[in-house]
């Protein structure tokens, strides 16, 4: 596997260069290729799980727990057996006969798929109706009659950790707190040296609240056991297909071949459908049980309330730097909600993900990372929401940690960063905990950014409202983020014990189109187009002529799936490398077909042609090649021609970018407004930049939602108050404003196209650069944060802090016009 | 969307309304299932018998007629946002309408739903309160008027009888120095109000305010007037001071809780900001000259 990454990833020719992002006309690298599946998408022709109707369709509806923490003492179910067209009622006893009362967590946990005994979490499963339709699915899950004894809830992370807190987890033996992992990074005792040697520290706490992914489809499956063929097929949400099949095998006991999962069209995962869920375990078990197939789809309530949150990191942050600005230490310490269970979604020898990568853009010797994760009774989760892993968490802290420090020192927060920037010349770059960054131009994305954004301009337009007492505060946010994507290599990241490598598998046929099937299952990404681009680049193929295939385990090569911007870093890859070695066989039918040695054949990337070295009209296409390998193939060779490639990365890539965004405070409600919304980014070499642009838009808009409406709430009951879309607030078109996107192009040295990942770049830069700039509305007054989200009552309290908040009538006069006057007003 | 199964009558009269509504036990009226639909899709609400008002043809209106502003209960949100009589003549309605949760929402759901829902988080009813209007009901016995004062009880309960249609709003048309206004506060597009302030002015040919209505949103158990305010402003000359005044006025009178949309300090110096606006835009569409003074 490695000794083909290693003979194929470097091109002869280089690869495709960053200058030359035209393309060649045939819808490679760098061209805005329109995106081959929305012909389906917008002709209503889609294929999710929940369009997926198969003959004796039974449907599944979940019953779940009104209370967050409760000792389950009876089910009874006859009068939900007695609603006609139930067919089946499903509790923990059932599931137990079958050895699937429980399932693992991605972290090796041990979770109910239906409550065994004690409920932990509100909307927690309990039991599972079968019925003929959903209707009366739902009629039967309302007449199960479940009988608890309420316990005491816990949902603060703090609060749990505290002596008198109720136990949650007792089904761990020997347990006794609600304690359920400690970690930490880098050097402590030369962090702390270092902060008692600088001239200037600061700190600041700050709480990455709960979120949720909320994909617009939410979670489902349709387990279909064929017991002619004894085979289990499963339709389902899933953003990584195999490594699910996997885990049922391991689960269910069933052999792995006699299981096939396939993904169909998913709308939007965000790492939400990463991990396995009951829903999908309860569906295929009552499938297999019942022989027909079984259909499960959440409702949007269900999704928000007990499938995979993210972040809720509850975070102190630390800097210690010169006089000057130099940041000399950063040190963290992070209490984390991990719910009732411990189902975070990451490589499973990153406890805390990638969060190591705090030190982020800068240069920093020294820094020293804690972190205490504790059980609540709140849905399990901490799953990687449109980001690698933690990284948003970490980008976060560094970026509003950098803002503090500018304030302290009284410097331009563009300055203080320019100043601590690692510099170009210093990758590949490792860092203070252990990080090897592949390539960078920091102060490229943030100059061209700050030219974008006029930020003199605003600098001075701020100042004149501060010096006016104006109405409306001006606010000017910079984050200077690096991203650290792609996971493996597969010797240190893996899921579940299988390495985090990826696949592609190419096919030319006959008549010289080719189809192309990858281990990564898209969600939205617009896979189907940019590795047809990777695949036409490095064939010399039209990209029309390529069909890209994904999501189903009986077709398509390994992989490990697509989440934390992995896609086109690895999968990419594959797909570029496994294009070489179809090209390194077609030299050798091209020998065959122009007659020539096979060592004279070279081929020219500008027009995707074979040809004789030194006699550029004797050439071959790719066409002509494909029709040779089938009708004409050299006896030196195997007839056909196709590659399939296994891509282990060899290091993560590090795609960066700078966003800059203008706020205008209102003093009398604490509305926040945006002004201007620049964003620069550099994911290496581009493949659509039009998918680029599409991806940093969705993702700014995902920041805003973050910053400025969302998260997942609890009362002191347990009852989940931010568990729908009245709750848990969205942004739309309307609180979105026009984004101004910009990029440089710093290629990945490692990657054989130089691409870098991009598709969650915005979704973990943007929030601080928005706090930053709320903040920086107000730090004239001392203001140093905001926790999000930056709603008007929280924003309005710092106004008040700060004795900003003004009234309205101030800032008018009234004048009564004698009666002869019209008495119209404009507005 | 699961709601437990239910039977459908879709009168075209509001007398075979009524007596559908006389004759029948478990039901709900549906006009444009802005709330009614996710109460069936949360099985809130399980009638055993939907009365879809929505081809009663004879309510579906907006216009003025003999001293009132008349809305018929199947009058759209749409409507009114959309409508040339309401842009030039009704401020407070026209601030209003566009305000309402989002345009397909503002589509269907209709104006005398809201008030009939009576959802204290409700924009309308402020509106309705502010131009002291009136809420027309048909029954088995005929048409009763409620006034607007006298028609919200609790959150989501009326004075509505359950054997009532409610078939029409009306307010009175405005005189010739009257200006009104509304000011909402929302986390986003399609949110309910943080907290919400209607208010108008009728001047009197000196310029002093003859009469003030001012109406609050989600501040109390219902859409509520905020009386003390309205007293002060009677008689005097509108000024920054006096509005300053009516502002505190009003919040002092609100009665708010904490809850995710803020807490108590907070909405109640909302409601303070907001009937400072709305006084402010109320007084300019009065005929007052408005300017922003120097800040």
């Amino acid at each position: 596997m490695s000794s083909d990454s290693e003979r194929f990833a470097e091109a002869e020719d280089g690869g495709p260069q960053p200058e030359k992002h035209c393309g060649h006309g045939r819808g490679g690298m760098g061209e805005d290729v329109k995106r081959k599946e929305d012909q389906r998408f917008i002709t209503g022709r889609g294929n999710y799980v929940d369009d997926i109707k198969k003959p004796d369709m039974l449907h599944c509806e979940i019953v779940r727990s009104p209370h967050a923490h409760a000792r389950i003492e009876n089910i009874d179910k006859s009068r939900a057996l007695d609603v006609d067209g139930v067919v089946a009622v499903l509790t923990a006893d059932d599931l137990r006969e079958y050895d699937l009362a429980t399932m693992p967590t991605l972290m090796a946990d041990t979770q109910d798929v239906l409550v065994n005994d004690k409920v932990k979490f509100q909307s927690q499963e309990v039991a599972a109706v079968i019925a003929t339709d959903r209707y009366t699915a739902k009629d039967g899950a309302q007449k199960v009659v479940v009988d608890y004894d309420v316990l005491e809830p816990v949902v603060d992370a703090e609060a749990s950790l505290e002596d008198d807190a109720p136990l949650i987890r007792d089904d761990i033996e020997d347990k006794e707190d609600n304690h359920c992992l400690d970690w930490e990074t880098g050097d402590e005792e030369a962090t702390a040296e270092a902060f008692e040697e600088a001239d200037v520290t600061v700190t600041e706490d700050m709480l990455y609240q709960r979120l949720h992914p909320a994909p617009i489809e939410t979670c489902g499956a349709v387990g279909d056991y064929d017991p002619g063929k004894d085979k289990l097929t499963v339709h389902m949400t899933s953003q990584a297909p195999h490594i699910h099949r996997t885990l049922f095998a391991q689960v269910s006991g069933i052999p792995e071949h006699k299981i096939r999962i396939v993904s169909p069209d998913v709308g939007g995962g965000f790492g939400n459908k990463v991990p396995i869920y009951p829903g999908y375990v309860v569906a295929a078990a009552a499938s297999y049980v019942l022989e027909q197939p079984v259909k499960w789809v959440e409702e949007r309530s269900e999704n928000i309330q007990s499938t995979g949150f993210a972040r809720d990191y509850d975070m102190t942050g630390e800097l210690a730097a010169t006089d000057d600005g130099e940041i000399l230490a950063v040190r963290t310490d992070v209490l984390a909600d991990h719910g009732a269970y411990n189902a975070v979604a990451q490589p499973s020898k990153f406890p805390a993900g990638f969060f190591n990568i705090f030190t982020g853009s800068y240069d920093i010797d020294t820094a020293y990372g804690s972190l205490t994760a504790a059980y609540t009774n709140t849905a399990p989760g901490g799953v990687a929401y449109r980001c690698s892993f933690r990284v948003t968490e970490a980008v976060y802290l560094i970026e509003r940690m950098v803002k503090v420090l500018a304030d302290e020192l009284g410097m331009d927060p563009a300055e203080i960063r320019r100043k601590n920037f690692i510099q170009p010349e210093q990758f590949p770059y490792e860092s203070s905990t252990g990080w090897n960054y592949d390539s960078g131009d920091y102060e490229g994305a943030l100059d061209k950014a700050l030219e974008m954004a006029d930020y003199d301009h605003y600098r001075e337009e701020q100042q004149r409202r501060i010096d006016e007492d104006a109405d409306k505060l001006l606010g000017i946010g910079i984050s200077s983020f690096t991203e650290v994507v792609g996971a493996g290599p597969g010797k240190t990241c893996d899921i579940a014990g299988v390495e985090m490598f990826d696949s592609a598998e190419i096919r030319v046929h006959p008549t010289g189109n080719a189809t192309v099937r990858v281990g990564v299952q898209t969600q939205g990404q617009g896979h189907e187009t940019t590795f047809a681009q990777i695949v036409a680049e490095e064939l010399g193929m039209d990209v029309e002529d390529i069909t890209v295939e994904h999501g189903d385990t009986d077709t398509d090569p390994y992989g490990l799936g697509t989440y934390g911007s992995r896609s086109t870093p690895v999968a990419g890859a594959a797909a570029a490398v496994a294009s070489r070695k179809v090209r390194e066989k077609a030299k050798a039918i091209a020998a065959n077909e122009l007659e020539a040695a096979e060592e004279d054949i070279t081929w020219d990337r500008e027009s995707g042609e074979f040809h004789v070295a030194g006699a550029p009209d004797r050439s071959v296409t790719i066409t002509e090649i494909a029709a040779g390998a089938y009708m004409n193939h050299p006896s030196s060779e195997e007839p056909g021609l196709e590659a399939v490639n296994y891509y282990d990365p060899p290091e993560m890539t590090y795609p960066f970018g700078s966003y800059i965004v203008i706020v205008e405070v209102d003093r009398e409600t604490g509305e926040v407004e945006f002004e201007k919304f620049v964003a620069v980014d550099d994911c290496g070499n581009r493949i659509n930049p039009m998918i680029i642009e599409g991806q940093i838009h969705g993702g700014l808009a995902q920041g805003i939602g973050t910053a400025m409406l969302e998260h997942v709430t609890f009362d002191d009951n347990g009852n989940v108050t931010g568990g729908d879309f009245m709750n848990y607030l969205l942004p739309t078109s309307m609180e979105i404003p026009n984004f101004e996107t910009g990029h440089t192009v710093t290629p990945s040295p490692h990657h054989p196209i130089g691409a870098k990942g991009v598709g969650e770049s915005p979704t973990v830069g943007s929030p601080p650069a928005i706090v930053n700039a709320v903040v920086d509305a107000m730090s004239h007054a001392g203001i140093t944060h905001v926790e999000m989200p930056m709603t008007p009552d929280t924003v309005w309290a710092k106004l008040d802090e700060a004795g900003l908040a003004t009234d309205p009538a101030d800032s008018i006069s009234l004048e009564f016009e004698d009666q002869s006057s019209d008495t119209t007003a404009d507005d | 969307m699961k709601p437990a199964q239910f039977e459908q009558h879709e009168p075209e009269t509001v007398e075979e309304a009524v007596s559908l509504l006389e004759s029948l036990d478990d039901r709900a009226v549906l006009s444009g299932g802005q709330s009614m639909v996710p109460m069936l899709r949360f099985r809130l609400a399980v009638p055993e018998t939907i009365i879809d008002i929505n081809r009663i043809e004879s309510l579906d209106y907006l216009e003025e007629d003999d001293g009132w502003l008349t809305i018929g209960a199947l009058a759209r949100h749409a409507d009114v946002e959309h409508s040339e009589l309401i842009a030039e003549h009704y401020g407070s309605f026209a601030d209003t309408a566009p305000l309402v949760a989002d345009p397909q929402i503002r589509n269907r759901g209709t104006v005398a739903g809201a008030i009939a829902q009576a959802d204290p988080k409700g924009d309308w009813g402020s509106v309705l309160l502010a131009h002291e209007g009136e809420v027309v009901a048909q029954g088995p016995d005929g048409e009763r008027v409620i006034p607007a004062d006298e028609f919200f009880l609790l959150p989501y309960d009326t004075t509505l009888d359950e054997n009532e249609l409610l078939t029409e709003l009306r307010v009175p048309t405005p005189a010739p120095r009257e200006g009104s206004a509304y000011h909402k506060l929302k986390r986003k597009v399609g949110d309910y109000a943080m907290a919400g302030s209607a208010a108008r002015l009728v001047l009197d040919d000196e310029g002093r305010i003859e009469q003030a209505g001012i109406g609050l949103t989600a501040v109390d158990i219902t859409n509520v007037r905020a009386t003390d305010a309205e007293d002060h402003l009677e008689g005097e000359r509108p000024s920054s001071e006096l509005f300053k005044r009516a502002g505190e006025l009003a919040a002092e009178q609100s009665n708010p809780e904490s809850d995710e949309h803020g807490d108590v300090e907070y909405k109640e110096r909302m409601v303070n900001v907001l009937t400072q606006r709305a006084l402010g835009d109320a007084a300019e569409r009065a005929g007052l000259v408005k300017q922003r003074v120097s800040q």
